[in-house]
């Protein structure tokens, strides 16, 4: 019941409360680049959602076994090759950002040739931003969110995953919003010098603004929740 | 030990390194597409310029609409001619022979020829006189403010008597006067001569009311029609259809010989009687410019 609880918070944490796009400001590109249709960019959102998944999945592998500080591979390792040795002395952490980066680009790889094959008309619309999923910062900022909470050892997978995919569905969320409104700024009569990027800019900060009224509701839940 | 931490994390991102290899060249395999080998071809051939001219997202994109929906293979326009014609050897057709589009003018009735005209006083703009009512008799006709004229970007139109002409040897038939004609009465044909037969008159009232407003606009009289079945009445007009091929057959000179109005008129390039005809005429060998209507768009109230 306490994981339960702890993963419905994470859960409400990551696809409201602090939203990744429109509280973090991570993965703007996309956000701003795709969200000119709703179905494009329902789309992009559930192709991020899934690349998170999988790169949390693959990066919370990595960090438990490999990458934190005193994790079990290399140590055993390493003290096979020197009994002397104190326990958990190796730490791979710098390794963190380039293998992460690594796992990303591969699994958006994945997902690439995937779409390719199964949905050609989505792969079409998406263009050259599905490559640009390596860079989203979204999937990044997911990982190292994920490696914050394994190196001080309170998240095990079912929280990582959580985090991930909730944050996926909050990045869903907010693209596809952002996409309605954009469709009905086509008919809208925009003044002449705000056409374009600029009310882009603007509608995506009034969004912003509107998902701080999201910031209580983590505080009510935790209090509905232990009480 | 330090030694031996880097030894462990190379062979840590070996190991990621081959495993990755080894998920993605599975996939690679597991999900190929097969791409026609033409749409690659094309897709050299065309000019790379991505400037969606040909109404496609890109030049890809064109490339795969010729191999797969068949679309034309000339209309790149950047590429022209020559690479209309490598693509159709790619795709082993022949090039079909495409009419130029040119503009033109559905009214025929010059300032004097117009009936109840008024005194307009507003903005001198077509878009803001179609507003109101009563700017002149007819409410199909030209409105000769020339909104069209500052839309051509290739000279090819001028005002002469309150009547839009329009210029064959500059006309490219980008359709920008269509666009911004607010009364619609300019519109793009296949010019499959150099002279095509034109309905100058957009009134689609009954013969009675035209009287009254215009001097020289269709009746509706359906004459044309009878003598031709080129010419179908629809709406008190005649419409003349320009896909069939029998538009340059021409057995329509009894119909303009019948025309009460004469609202039937070739327009084009000038023919050669035509130059024949004017060519002892003397024209001035240069125009002075009007301070009035050259300075600028806005009228000169004096």
């Amino acid at each position: 019941m306490e994981l339960f609880a702890d993963l419905l918070l994470i859960a409400i944490g990551a696809a409201l409360v602090n939203n990744f796009v429109l509280t973090y400001f991570v993965g703007l590109c996309p956000f701003l680049g795709v969200s000119r249709r709703l179905d494009t960019a329902f789309g992009m959102g559930c192709a991020v959602t899934f690349v998170i998944s999988v790169a949390a999945l693959l990066s919370w592998t990595m960090t438990e076994f490999v990458l934190r500080p005193g994790a079990p591979l290399p140590n055993w390792v390493w003290s096979s090759l020197n009994p002397a040795a104190e326990a958990g002395a190796v730490d791979l952490s710098v390794l963190s950002y380039i293998v992460y980066i690594f796992v990303i680009a591969s699994s958006v790889q994945l997902v690439e040739m995937y779409v390719r094959k199964f949905f050609p008309p989505l792969y079409k619309s998406f263009g050259v931003f599905l490559p640009l999923i390596t860079t989203n910062c979204a999937i990044l900022f997911a990982c190292l969110e994920i490696m914050k909470h394994v190196v001080a050892r309170d998240w095990g997978l079912a929280e990582s995953l959580t985090l991930a995919i909730f944050g996926g569905v909050g990045f869903t969320i907010a693209i596809v919003l952002m996409a309605g409104i954009r469709e009905e700024l086509e008919l809208c009569e925009v003044p002449e010098s705000l056409r374009g990027a600029a009310i882009t800019m603007i509608v995506a900060g009034i969004l912003a603004l509107a998902f701080m009224g999201f910031s209580g509701i983590g505080a009510n839940v935790e209090k509905l929740l232990n009480p | 030990m330090t030694l031996l931490v880097v030894l462990l994390a190379s062979f840590t991102l070996l190991l990621l390194a081959v495993f990755m290899s080894v998920v993605l060249g599975w996939a690679n395999r597991a999900f190929y597409v097969e791409v026609d080998p033409r749409v690659q071809q094309i897709d050299i051939v065309l000019p790379g310029a991505n400037c969606a001219g040909c109404g496609y997202i890109g030049c890809t994109d064109y490339a795969e609409a010729v191999v797969h929906d068949g679309a034309s293979v000339a209309l790149c326009a950047p590429g022209g001619e020559s690479c209309a014609e490598a693509v159709a050897e790619i795709m082993g057709v022949e090039v079909e022979e495409t009419w130029p589009y040119r503009a033109v003018v559905h009214c025929g009735a010059t300032l004097p020829q117009r009936l109840g005209v008024n005194d307009y006083r507003g903005e001198r703009t077509c878009a803001a006189a179609n507003l109101v009512a009563g700017y002149q008799g007819c409410v199909y006709g030209c409105l000769g403010l020339g909104d069209c004229v500052e839309a051509c970007t290739f000279d090819a139109m001028k005002m002469i008597w309150g009547l839009v002409q329009i210029d064959y040897e500059k006309c490219t038939g980008c359709g920008a006067c269509v666009e911004t004609c607010p009364r619609r009465i300019i519109s793009r044909i296949p010019f499959k001569a150099e002279r095509v037969l034109v309905v100058s008159c957009s009134n689609e009232d009954f013969g009675n009311d035209v009287r009254k407003v215009c001097k020289v606009g269709c009746i509706g009289c359906g004459a044309c029609a009878k003598l031709s079945d080129l010419f179908t009445m629809d709406a008190n007009l005649p419409t003349l259809d320009y896909e069939t091929d029998r538009v340059e057959e021409g057995d329509f000179e009894k119909s303009m010989e019948k025309c009460p109005m004469e609202s039937l008129l070739f327009v084009g390039k000038p023919s050669a009687e035509d130059l024949a005809a004017t060519i002892d005429e003397e024209l001035p060998s240069r125009v002075e410019p009007k301070f009035e209507t050259t300075v600028d768009k806005a009228e000169w109230w004096g």
